[in-house]
């Protein structure tokens, strides 16, 4: 009961600090002035990105990093047998990186460990940090109590080599995810190295993880003076936001370009031309939804995640709709749920688009579940 | 005889690992690992120390070939694979688990991350952790007969050492993702002449002191030290 009553009021608190960052508005201005005046959505800067404006003493911070432990710690393995959620040791890390965040990374020497060890030498001296400690009490309680996702906690993912952006209404691109980069790569451009200077799409963009990773992929197998560049699609404006902003911070404004609509729809005067079409669409199958990590099932958008029925209504748009997008020799990879829809989909390929597309495979994540199709068109 | 045996179940598992990657995997991102590497079990007073040797066809890379390796060559030669592969993943599972094990099929030492934040992040700092452990124990022949250290083994002594010139540069300290090559030249060397410091030190041209001081300087070379020493019933260092 008290614990309800706590975090009901750390809400009220919350919202007080959550809507008028003082500083960053320069920021979020100029994000805006660029691309974002049609839209009407201002993406938060993530914690990392805010000036150090605001202090508090080694002591009240040691105070609150001493409760924030023992609020991850009382978890225990209370939401791994709720839903398979994150257990005490990884809310643990989640609050050391949380901490990194706050703090100015030249500083980080110096406090971290002091917080660690309990060292009493010198608790009034000041430290500088990204937000209000009173701000932190209150997102460390949603991240506990209302199982906020760590990533919107700090308005940031660590994606590959990347950190993105990311917010509520935005997937958090996921580890899985990472290795689409490595078949653009290893598969598509080492095979094909002529692909580095096509048009590639990324549907479903969210945060723009896979466009920015891509282009940074393509950028590098650059032959002379020759540039490929990519195309994100989404539907929702706040993804459109969100990753055209993740693609200003990465200074690929010229490579990649974020247009609003669903799938291949702002695509037509591509049709045909596409070196790579890549996607991670929602295919978790309905009836998965509600058993979802509260994490992921409260928090994040269903729009990027229910695939319907059997999970796989984006994924046969897609099959569907790319062979006339790419041109001949283009690369796609999506990723999907598992085994049985890959092999589903590959089946489908094989039957329903017999002859439009080779070398189509199967690969498995890093942790041994198979994750990707893909394939070349003929 | 215990060792030996253990040694040779030990090649056995690293050789299927390869022949079943090799054969599980439809896409060709896990390449067969070059059959230029093998073991050499080696059986010395009684201890089972084994060594591994590393041969290359490559003309130019003579010894300390793993860790010479680009990260991606390196990369090819391991399996790698998440600590926890519980339940569907992918969109279903937000856990930041993005810890990263690493095996070095040819060697079968394995290196793991779990500390960053990136699965992509985690992969580089297996990876180093995985040149610093080929580097304490992979061992290379060494000639001693006309013996002159590499470059890279120059670059981690004291200035005392009299075989150092002009072109060897500052001295390297353990932090320096260069002291991994360094560190195994020095091994190499130290197993050659059967772990005994102060021949070591002659033929590096510096004090038997002073080669105990840099090699307690680095507490995992230090105890590699140990370890190679102990196989050889050598009193450890202190």
């Amino acid at each position: 009961m008290l614990k309800l009553r706590l975090s009901g009021l750390s809400c009220g608190v919350c919202g007080n600090f959550r809507i008028p960052m003082p500083i960053p508005r320069s920021y979020s201005n100029s994000a805006s002035s660029i691309a974002l005046s049609s839209i009407d959505v201002k993406p938060k800067v993530p914690l990392y990105l805010r000036p150090p404006s605001f202090s508090a003493s080694v002591s009240e911070l040691a105070k609150w990093h001493k409760w924030a432990k023992n609020l991850a710690s009382s978890v225990g393995s209370t939401f791994v047998n709720l839903d398979n959620g994150p257990d005490s040791t990884l809310l643990r890390r989640e609050l050391n990186w949380l901490l990194q965040d706050l703090i100015e990374l030249q500083h980080h020497s110096k406090i971290l460990p002091r917080l660690e060890s309990g060292n009493n030498e010198n608790l009034d001296v000041s430290v500088a940090l990204r937000a209000p400690l009173e701000e932190m009490y209150c997102v460390w309680r949603q991240r506990i109590e209302e199982r906020r996702p760590f990533q919107y906690v700090v308005g940031c993912e660590h994606w590959r080599d990347l950190v993105l952006s990311v917010q509520e209404g935005v997937l958090i691109p996921r580890p899985e995810t990472e290795m689409i980069i490595d078949l653009v790569e290893d598969v598509a451009l080492n095979n094909a190295p002529e692909l580095a200077q096509g048009v590639w799409a990324d549907l479903g963009t969210g945060s723009g993880a896979i466009a920015i990773a891509t282009a940074r992929a393509l950028r590098s197998h650059a032959d002379g003076d020759a540039r490929g560049r990519v195309i994100a699609t989404d539907l929702s404006p706040v993804a459109v936001a969100v990753a055209t902003s993740n693609v200003q911070r990465h200074g690929l404004e010229g490579v990649v370009e974020v247009r609003k609509g669903s799938w291949f729809e702002p695509l037509n005067d591509v049709q045909g031309e596409l070196a790579g079409v890549l996607s991670n669409p929602p295919y978790i199958p309905s009836g998965d939804m509600s058993g979802l990590q509260a994490e992921v099932g409260q928090h994040e958008p269903i729009i990027a995640l229910d695939g319907g029925t059997s999970g796989t209504n984006d994924l046969l748009h897609l099959i569907d709709g790319v062979a006339s997008m790419l041109k001949p020799g283009g690369f796609f990879a999506f990723e999907t749920n598992g085994e049985k829809q890959c092999r589903f989909l590959v089946d489908y390929i094989q039957n329903e688009k017999a002859g439009r597309f080779g070398d189509i495979n199967i690969v498995s994540d890093f942790a041994g579940i198979q994750r990707f199709v893909m394939g070349f068109h003929r | 005889m215990a060792m030996a045996m253990g040694t040779g179940a030990g090649f056995m598992n690293v050789m299927k690992s390869v022949d079943q990657l090799v054969r599980s995997n439809g896409v060709s991102l896990v390449a067969k690992a070059p059959s230029s590497f093998f073991f050499m079990p080696q059986k010395r007073k009684g201890l089972g120390y084994w060594q591994l040797y590393c041969c290359s066809s490559n003309s130019h890379s003579n010894n300390s070939c793993y860790i010479t390796l680009k990260d991606e060559e390196l990369m090819r030669q391991c399996e790698m694979t998440s600590f926890k592969a519980s339940g569907p993943g992918g969109q279903h599972r937000n856990k930041r688990e993005s810890a990263v094990r690493l095996k070095h099929l040819p060697t079968g030492i394995v290196a793991q991350a779990v500390e960053d934040r990136s699965q992509h992040m985690n992969r580089a700092s297996a990876l180093a952790r995985l040149r610093t452990l080929i580097a304490l124990k992979v061992r290379n022949p060494v000639s001693l007969d006309s013996y002159s250290p590499p470059s890279e083994l120059l670059q981690i002594l004291p200035r005392s050492s009299t075989l150092r010139t002009s072109d060897s540069g500052p001295q390297i300290g353990p932090n320096n993702p260069k002291f991994a090559l360094g560190m195994q030249a020095l091994l190499d060397l130290i197993f050659a002449v059967e772990g005994s410091v102060s021949d070591a030190a002659k033929l590096l041209g510096m004090s038997t002191g002073a080669l105990s001081r840099l090699i307690l300087s680095d507490d995992s070379l230090w105890k590699a030290v140990n370890e190679l020493r102990a196989s050889k019933g050598m009193k450890p260092l202190k």
